[in-house]
């Protein structure tokens, strides 16, 4: 064995780290340094495998450690505010729903990220989201102006119109660009149960809520007036809503199978995965099951496009982000260690590794450079068309509330326990009484006929 | 002598004193305490106002819970009583056979050991509407699917029979030791005096298996008040509200909502109304009894 001295070893060790790394490849990575390990909060979504290899890569590139608690969806938020109410919270970084966000925005548990480093920023090229990750605390809203840098986003989920290629083409079909060709294409392609053309998630709670409001908003219909200048007049029983909602209900029930009653995402995703639906309305972060040959029957068959446009030609969709937050009774040296992750997630190496290994990345530059060629990410430009319109919806701390009641309310519609008038007027009432005990400057439209 | 004993007596109960007021007395106490008030996080800290009337209003204007209660209501009536009806069946028909009775009590207790997570999940398969075992059945019968989870009268039925299928195993167990416990000499008495075996069942075996009936009908009736996993995974409440429950109701007012103090009140209408159900059940027994 040849015997090195140690200068000469450490420069030959160098030398080879250098050689064989691309100069572009160092400079994508931010250099965080050696830190504390960290405990993360973490959703089991189906994004999730991407983030953990992003995570494994941090740790072989940084030697730093990631402790993560993968939870259920239904336990994250749980976990997360017995976390913040505690006397130090076990999690340094928490992955939260954009959602629960403003409940820890508005409760003082988050630390400013600046507050833990006045140098940190963020990228110029990484995407806001509506601005979900600053928070006003004066006009108790989302927004930069005015508002402190709380989170970032880990992933910009968001719905897209999936479909299969193959078959469209076939029937001669065009990927449609409105409500009412979804209607009319998937007249075409239906064939009783053993073809559904379309489906959308009908079950009660978010998922109604969360998939019915992109067609609101491209119908023109809006929940609350004006919420970020503290007009909370209720919209919701608005002509518009109620066209959206008529064309939801028709939808499900013509297009999908009969149990549209409590369709969920899992049955969404099962039914275009095995090739029995031929379109869909479903988030980005359910992608990379499709090109997944031990899950899907339909490799490379499917495409996307941006959800489509009301009648009057506008477009809606309502962006589901996760954003990640740091707790305020973690300790300092935590928290900064918990910045360190997130400067070097934030960088441009980690996120072309996120959205080769399935994630959605959050910067500009990485849907524009050369692996937006690859044929796996080749929802990209339906992705950024569609992010030009994708807007944050129930930003308020009633949020939470305000879901539960529309969910319940446009379920029941659906299943033709009321009219869509009565569901939505029911709705409204409902939010306007609990913008009402809160003090909210509120009132609501004239009752729709029911 | 006789003083130090008595002394002595109550004393040892001073740790099972400490131990209920620590484990039950003081946290009954706080949800009483949650449920008058109106709890709110500002600035990393909790305030807690006392409205008293606050958490009753929103009881009263509450339009989700008529349908809860009526849902739990017939949930616990249909369940239970299906589930005694199938458990003394089962336990008085393997208790006739000679063999395998050990085999038959093994395998009738595995629905039991199954967590409920994985019940629901296993049954939510089992009924999903296009790739479920029973509608594959049916379509190979040329009988048309049935919507087990998605149909508002069908649903409620579909959530019950989960929960037979994971309790009868319960009512069976304590059924079949009880009725393996009969006194021989009893039983071949009525024989000899010539009863039949409809007259056996009513006026012996069923009379000398009340104590037991009681203990599965009362264990069996509290936990199909608190039933909450399976219903969640199923059909969480839905659709619309067909199948809620006040556990599950309970749920999202706690922990989706963030409504502290309303879900503390609805803590206690819940125990309240198991409570009350052990009171008449208790009053009902003796009053056979006499």
């Amino acid at each position: 064995m040849i015997h090195y001295p140690k200068i000469a070893r450490a420069l030959l060790f160098a030398a080879v780290f250098v050689l064989a790394a691309p100069a572009d490849a160092q400079k994508a990575f931010a250099d965080v340094g050696k830190q504390p390990p960290i405990t993360l909060l973490v959703g089991s979504t189906p994004w999730y495998p991407a983030f953990e290899k992003v995570v494994g890569m941090y740790e072989d590139q940084t030697g730093n450690k990631i402790k993560l608690d993968v939870t259920p969806f239904g336990g994250i938020l749980e976990k997360a505010r017995n976390a913040v109410r505690g006397g130090q919270s076990p999690y340094d970084l928490m992955l939260l729903d954009t959602q629960w966000t403003i409940e820890f925005y508005e409760g003082g548990f988050l630390s400013p990220l600046k507050d833990i480093d006045g140098s940190f920023d963020l990228p110029k090229e990484t995407l806001h989201y509506g601005d979900s990750g600053y928070w006003n605390a004066e006009k108790r809203w989302r927004t930069a102006n005015g508002g402190k840098l709380m989170a970032y986003t880990v992933l910009g989920n968001v719905q897209l119109l999936y479909y299969r290629s193959d078959v469209l083409k076939q029937a001669g079909l065009a990927p449609p660009k409105t409500w009412g060709e979804v209607m009319t294409a998937c007249s075409k392609l239906t064939d009783g149960s053993k073809q559904y053309g379309f489906v959308v998630r009908g079950e009660k709670g978010n998922a109604i809520r969360y998939d019915w409001m992109s067609v609101m908003l491209a119908e023109g219909g809006s929940v609350v007036k004006d919420p970020e200048a503290g007009d909370y007049t209720v919209t919701l029983n608005s002509p518009e809503s109620k066209v959206a909602l008529d064309q939801y209900i028709e939808l499900l029930k013509k297009c999908g199978p009969a149990n549209y009653g409590n369709l969920g995402q899992g049955d969404v995703i099962q039914l275009l995965a095995t090739g029995k639906a031929v379109m869909g309305d479903l988030v980005l972060a359910a992608w990379a099951t499709f090109d997944d040959p031990a899950k899907s029957a339909v490799v490379g068959k499917m495409e996307t496009v941006p959800l489509p446009r009301g009648r009057t030609g506008k477009s809606g969709a309502v962006i589901g982000n996760w954003n990640a937050v740091i707790p305020k009774n973690a300790s300092d040296a935590q928290k900064k260690a918990a910045l360190a992750f997130s400067k070097w997630f934030l960088s441009e190496g980690a996120q072309r590794a996120f959205a080769l290994a399935g994630g959605i990345p959050n910067r500009s530059d990485v849907f524009t450079s050369d692996i937006a060629k690859d044929p796996k990410l080749r929802w990209m430009p339906a992705y950024l068309e569609e992010m030009k319109f994708a807007r944050q919806e129930l930003g308020y701390a009633e949020g939470a509330q305000v879901e539960q009641i529309i969910g319940l309310r446009l379920n029941q519609a659906l299943i033709g326990e009321m009219s869509s008038g009565k569901a939505l007027n029911t709705a409204a009432r409902e939010i306007e009484e609990l913008f009402k005990k809160n003090g909210r400057k509120t009132g609501m439209l004239a009752a729709l006929p029911e | 002598m006789d003083f130090l004993n008595r002394t002595f007596r109550h004393w040892s109960l001073l740790p099972a004193v400490v131990l209920f007021v620590l484990l039950t007395a003081y946290p009954v106490a706080n949800l009483v305490r949650m449920s008058v008030s109106t709890i709110e996080f500002a600035q990393g800290t909790e305030t807690w106002t006392f409205t008293p009337l606050r958490n009753f209003a929103l009881l009263r204007a509450d339009e989700v819970i008529p349908p809860a209660v009526r849902n739990t209501l017939i949930f616990v009536v249909a369940a239970v009583a299906i589930e005694m009806v199938l458990g003394l069946a089962l336990a008085l028909l393997v208790a006739g056979v000679s063999r395998g009775k050990g085999l038959v009590r093994t395998v009738m207790i595995l629905p039991i050991l199954v967590p409920p997570v994985a019940i629901g999940s296993m049954w939510k398969l089992l009924y999903n509407y296009d790739f479920g075992i029973f509608n594959q059945a049916l379509t190979a019968l040329h009988l048309p699917p049935v919507n087990w989870l998605g149909s508002t009268s069908i649903a409620l039925w579909s959530v019950i029979l989960v929960d037979v299928w994971h309790w009868v195993p319960f009512v069976f167990l304590i059924l079949f030791a009880a009725v393996e416990a009969l006194p021989i000499d009893v039983l071949e008495a009525a024989r000899v005096d010539g009863a039949t075996r409809s007259q056996l069942l009513r006026r012996v075996v069923l009379p000398l298996l009340k104590p037991a009936i009681v203990v599965a009908l009362l264990f069996r009736t509290i936990l199909a008040f608190k039933v909450f996993d399976e219903v969640f995974l199923l059909t969480s409440g839905g659709p619309g509200t067909s199948t809620e429950l006040v556990t599950l109701h309970l749920y999202k007012v706690f922990f989706e909502q963030n409504q502290l103090g309303y879900g503390a009140l609805l803590s206690l209408a819940l125990i309240a109304a198991i409570l009350a159900f052990l009171l008449v059940g208790r009053q009902a027994t003796k009053a056979v009894r006499v």
